[in-house]
């Protein structure tokens, strides 16, 4: 099984994407033998009522049901959000809640962020935060250039331990293990696309680190081509216990699937 | 991954590094050839530029000691030579030593200057002499820090126009995806400067991004790289889906042509 952590269909309004489309995405996947996936709707970044977004998503994914699993988008500065994800759990049949607060303009340590971590986690979801949406040395001039801090984040998975929280696009080095070797924040996953592999097995020695039931594989799909997260777990050095928890045990469970 | 090993890949753009003791950090250049290994990558193009805004020739020279030291630690390592541009006695110098007597296979700049720069004129034209290319870190970033912190990045139009002040020399443009954007490089170079390559390095692996590249410059002058980012260097190259005859050229063809011009 293979289970892709990090896809998203939708318009990125700063350069064209191809197979943004449900039906093309999941053909794209499965040409790269992934067997299931998490997908967000891109519109939901820049809609400031993001629930349209999230009703879109529902739309493109009645027939692929069998392949995808809805990521609600939600910005808890934003009114009636509350009723929005209960809705999309309950009635849309989501199995995730994404975070943006760099997009959503609130601090990902907040009162607002704070509730609605708690909210998902009685709802038994996990919570996406992408540390990026792409690179921003490229960005276009009327994006952000701000990246989710996980120090701050790391604050947030304190204060809400209940919850369940999956970094995605995580590439900026920060302090994840305390001084004993410990996982500081064993509520926060870790979203393999943009870790090295082959080359000082940084992604194989967080596994060791974190544990390898912490990692999750991801491609960044449509944005970004899949086969290099792909490699990424051939050249790991773990075990093939490991590489099946990281590849989709591990989602599976996440996801309650 | 082993499917690549059948053309005896050459990653035209890798780098090592020193330990604190200024000397080859043996253990990084040792998980460099595995990571190689795993991939099926033959020979690595290695260099260690320095980002400082003004290396002193004692800092080169150094550098490249350490890149002697790695193509003796392993012949798959083809040593590129470091030179700061604005030390103009010293950086021919010191081309001449790497190039000519420990024999570097090329030269590589960091961005001390534009490569459009006047100050490159004697350095270009020994370049062309020794008929070794001249690869240089590049890019068109456009978030305020780069900016601020690179404000002598060389892109697109500054190849171009280092492309007709110095014709003779063969100018690598570094890494299509380090950073940047790169369909703003692509559109500039699509005028196809004919001593003009680029390489496919770099962490960006937009979709697209490197059979965009082969459209814009023409598959001839696009050449495999990784920076030392290795499974996006490689995994791009595969979801391109290029033929059989476009992964020989791309993988190691068209920089055994560069290699090809040397006359020392």
């Amino acid at each position: 099984m293979f289970f892709d952590v990090n896809t998203a269909i939708g318009h990125w309004p700063f350069r064209k994407l191809a197979d943004n489309d449900a039906s093309s995405l999941r053909k794209l996947l499965e040409s790269h033998k992934i067997t299931m996936a998490a997908v967000a709707n891109i519109n939901g970044i820049f809609y400031k009522n993001t629930q349209g977004a999230n009703l879109e998503l529902a739309e493109e994914l009645a027939s692929h049901r069998d392949f995808f699993t809805g990521i609600a988008t939600l910005n808890p500065a934003y009114a009636v959000w509350e009723r929005d994800l209960e809705y999309c759990v309950r009635t849309l049949g989501f199995k995730g809640l994404r975070l943006l607060p760099q997009y959503h303009n609130y601090p990902i340590f907040s009162a607002e962020a704070i509730s609605i971590a708690t909210a998902a986690a009685q709802l038994n979801i996990p919570i996406l935060i992408p540390q990026m949406i792409v690179d921003k040395r490229q960005k276009h001039w009327m994006d952000v250039e701000k990246f989710v801090d996980v120090n701050e984040l790391g604050k947030l998975c304190c204060k809400v331990p209940q919850a369940k929280f999956i970094l995605t696009e995580y590439r900026i080095s920060a302090k994840l293990i305390d001084e004993n070797g410990k996982p500081l924040y064993p509520n926060l996953y870790i979203e393999i696309s943009r870790l090295r592999s082959a080359y000082m097995q940084d992604l194989a020695k967080l596994a060791k680190a974190l544990g390898s039931d912490h990692l999750l594989f991801g491609s960044g799909a449509p944005f970004k081509e899949i086969s290099p997260a792909i490699l990424k777990m051939q050249c790991a050095d773990l075990s093939e216990r490991e590489k099946a928890q990281i590849n989709g045990l591990n989602a599976q469970l996440l996801f309650s699937l | 991954m082993n499917k690549l090993k059948k053309y005896a890949v050459i990653d035209a753009h890798n780098h090592l590094s020193m330990d604190a003791t200024m000397k080859l950090d043996r253990a990084d250049a040792e998980s460099r050839l595995q990571a190689a290994d795993r991939l099926g990558i033959d020979k690595l193009c290695v260099s260690i530029p320095l980002t400082a805004p003004c290396p002193s020739p004692d800092e080169f020279i150094r550098a490249n000691d350490a890149v002697v030291e790695g193509m003796r630690m392993n012949r798959r390592f083809l040593g590129f030579c470091f030179v700061n541009p604005g030390y103009q006695t010293e950086a021919l110098r010191e081309v001449e030593r790497c190039i000519v007597k420990k024999k570097m296979t090329g030269i590589k700049l960091y961005h001390q200057y534009l490569i459009c720069d006047p100050i490159m004129k004697s350095l270009m034209t020994l370049a062309a002499e020794l008929g070794v290319p001249v690869l240089m870190h590049a890019g068109k970033c456009t978030d305020a820090e780069t900016i601020k912190s690179q404000p002598l990045l060389s892109n697109a139009m500054h190849f171009l126009k280092a492309a007709e002040m110095f014709p003779e020399t063969t100018l690598i443009q570094g890494h299509i995806g380090g950073g940047g954007d790169w369909e703003w490089n692509l559109r500039i170079l699509e005028k196809r400067p004919p001593n003009v390559y680029i390489d496919t390095s770099g962490s960006v692996i937009d979709r697209g991004i490197v059979s965009k590249t082969i459209e814009a410059l023409g598959i001839d002058h696009v050449l495999f790289a990784t920076d030392g980012i290795f499974e996006e260097g490689v995994g791009k190259v595969i979801d391109a889906g290029l033929s059989e005859s476009e992964c020989r050229k791309l993988f190691r063809d068209n920089f055994q042509h560069i290699l090809a011009m040397r006359k020392v």
